[in-house]
């Protein structure tokens, strides 16, 4: 089908529920023939759009890569993703849902640590008296490692984590981390504590276009569609 | 085939002074890199896994790959050693290029510091004679006068220590001035909230390990810390020094004297000889000789004596020479003590 668009919806999680929502309000009805598993699906009034459901890191990658020409995802995963694939995506517009930030947090009996310059320190300490490095776990590699660089903090060792973030000081496998967090409820309740210059990132759930896809004329319906809630 | 050519007479005349040739690894474990600098080389290097999933890299450096040699084959005493490769490095700029063709020579293990300074920087002045120029500079640094004015300064040690480890990275550097100079570190009211929990954290077990780090060692930092002197004044006139300090230039005869002038006007005690430098006349061959205060920001390495050399070709300036002391990097390798080391580089990408 000529000028087809290809859309990316979060396939699971809050982000989902609040893009849904997008969708009902502007009542654009979702069609999955083979129910809510179903990872494909198009809208009833809108004959020339596919929907996708993908996780909300991929709809990012596929922007990219131009196998989608649209879609919905946060802005601390696009910020996130390597400069090439960063540089073929246009944020549209940032809604007021899927606002998090990402931060680095300590163990909160760290008491003589209140800022990054103080890490810096702890960091040099630990090069210094302990021969080993600093870990900071993070889901965000590449803009801690940015961030913590901006900052001066240099001696330390990024950790790739994959999921439960706040658990890493106290397993041993990190001493740091930098996660992403709403409320900041979940760091307390594991005994962490945001650094008072920490934050990394204001992040928001996002409407993305894949700067491949500009020619698409039916791009266009669907900046000004999702742009205006 | 011209600069195959170049770089058969450079690596003639190194070996002329005596130097020995050693091979050198292109691939090593990306650990050893982020062990020294953290995650701070890692934004150069080239890294990949093997089959056993160890991280490895291509070199982004000769020396740190030389070091590496003397460190793991246990080598003591005197080496006199030169190399040529290619170092490969990630860059943001597009006019650099990621393949570096160098050629270097290091003098490894040796206690007579200033003689060996001499010696590489009159290598790499020889070197020089191989490339045709119709001018240039050769600018003289000194990393360790920087660190005494430094130590000298009315500031916490914590501060001290943070000048001097941050030197070479200016931007972050002129942040931490601005710091100093309005003191904006230490918040007042987060530590009275914190005292609290000082004094609960008294009563604990003081050898209690929380992420890598005792009880004990967090309240000494935190009392030291809280217990910083902090006067808004003090710190605008450190400031004030150091940034005076930083904008001395000279021809290199006049170094000593006017580092001393500068010493007494701001009464610092301290005193440097002309013997800090390799060298005090202000024109070999072709180049002009300079002293400047705040160069040796190129590399975290440095730690003593630091040169440049950028002549003029072809109506284009170019730098082909770097070089410098390095004491801490076999030390930061993983090594048990200190081993002098200083050498130089010559890039040959031109």
């Amino acid at each position: 089908m000529k000028d087809l668009i290809k859309i990316g919806i979060p396939s699971k999680g809050r982000l989902r529920q609040d893009v849904l929502k997008i969708f009902h309000r502007n009542k654009l009805k979702l069609i999955s023939e083979r129910g809510e598993r179903d990872l494909l699906g198009t809208v009833k009034t809108l004959p020339n759009v596919s929907v996708f459901y993908l996780h909300a890191r991929e709809i990012v990658e596929r922007l990219g890569d131009g196998s989608l020409d649209c879609g919905f995802s946060g802005l601390d995963l696009l910020k996130e993703s390597e400069q090439n694939i960063q540089k073929k995506i246009n944020v549209i517009k940032k809604y007021k849902f899927g606002i998090a930030n990402l931060v680095i947090a300590i163990p909160d009996q760290w008491i003589d640590v209140q800022t990054i310059a103080d890490l810096e320190e702890v960091a040099f300490e630990f090069k210094d008296k302990k021969k080993k490095q600093l870990r900071i776990a993070s889901k965000y590699p590449r803009l801690t490692q940015q961030f913590l660089f901006s900052k001066g903090v240099t001696q330390f060792k990024l950790v790739h984590s994959m999921g439960s973030t706040e658990i890493t000081p106290f397993t041993g496998s990190a001493e740091v981390i930098s996660d992403i967090t709403s409320t900041g409820e979940t760091l307390r309740a594991n005994n962490l504590r945001i650094l008072k210059d920490g934050e990394i990132l204001k992040s928001m759930g996002c409407f993305m276009i894949s700067k491949l896809s500009l020619k698409n004329k039916n791009l266009k319906k669907m900046i000004k569609l999702f742009s205006k809630n | 085939m011209k600069s195959k050519n170049l770089s058969e007479k450079i690596l003639r005349s190194v070996k002329a002074k005596g130097f020995k040739y050693i091979d050198l690894p292109s691939v090593i474990e990306a650990n050893h890199i982020v062990q020294r600098s953290g995650e701070n080389f890692r934004k150069f290097i080239f890294s990949f896994f093997d089959q056993n999933g160890s991280e490895l890299c291509l070199r982004p450096d000769l020396t740190i790959v030389s070091c590496l040699r003397y460190l793991e084959n246990n080598l003591k005493g005197r080496e006199k050693i030169f190399y040529n490769g290619q170092a490969y490095r990630k860059s943001n700029s597009k006019k650099d290029s990621i393949i570096r063709n160098q050629i270097g020579f290091e003098i490894i293990g040796s206690r007579d510091e200033k003689n060996d300074d001499k010696e590489i920087l009159n290598t790499a002045i020889k070197s020089l004679l191989n490339i045709k120029y119709s001018s240039g500079t050769l600018k003289i640094g000194n990393v360790e006068i920087f660190n005494l004015l430094i130590d000298k300064l009315d500031i916490p040690k914590r501060w001290k220590l943070r000048l001097s480890r941050h030197f070479w990275r200016e931007k972050y550097f002129n942040d931490l001035l601005k710091r100093l100079e309005t003191n904006s570190d230490v918040d007042p009211t987060i530590v009275e909230v914190d005292k609290k929990r000082y004094l609960k954290m008294l009563k604990d077990n003081q050898q209690l390990i929380v992420a890598e780090r005792s009880i004990e060692e967090i309240l000494k930092r935190f009392d030291k810390k809280v217990k910083d002197p902090r006067r808004t004044n003090k710190g605008k006139n450190v400031v004030k020094i150091i940034r005076e300090f930083l904008k001395i230039n000279c021809p290199i005869s006049k170094a000593a004297e006017k580092l001393n002038i500068f010493f007494k006007k701001n009464k610092i005690n301290l005193v440097v000889d002309q013997k800090y430098f390799p060298t005090s006349n202000n024109k070999i061959q072709k180049l002009n000789v300079e002293f400047s205060a705040s160069f040796g920001r190129q590399l975290e390495y440095y730690t003593g004596m630091v040169f440049k050399i950028d002549i003029r070709t072809e109506f284009k300036n170019r730098n082909v020479i770097n070089g410098g002391r390095y004491d801490k990097l076999i030390l930061d390798l993983g090594s048990k003590k200190e081993v002098p080391a200083v050498g130089a580089a010559l890039t040959l990408n031109y």
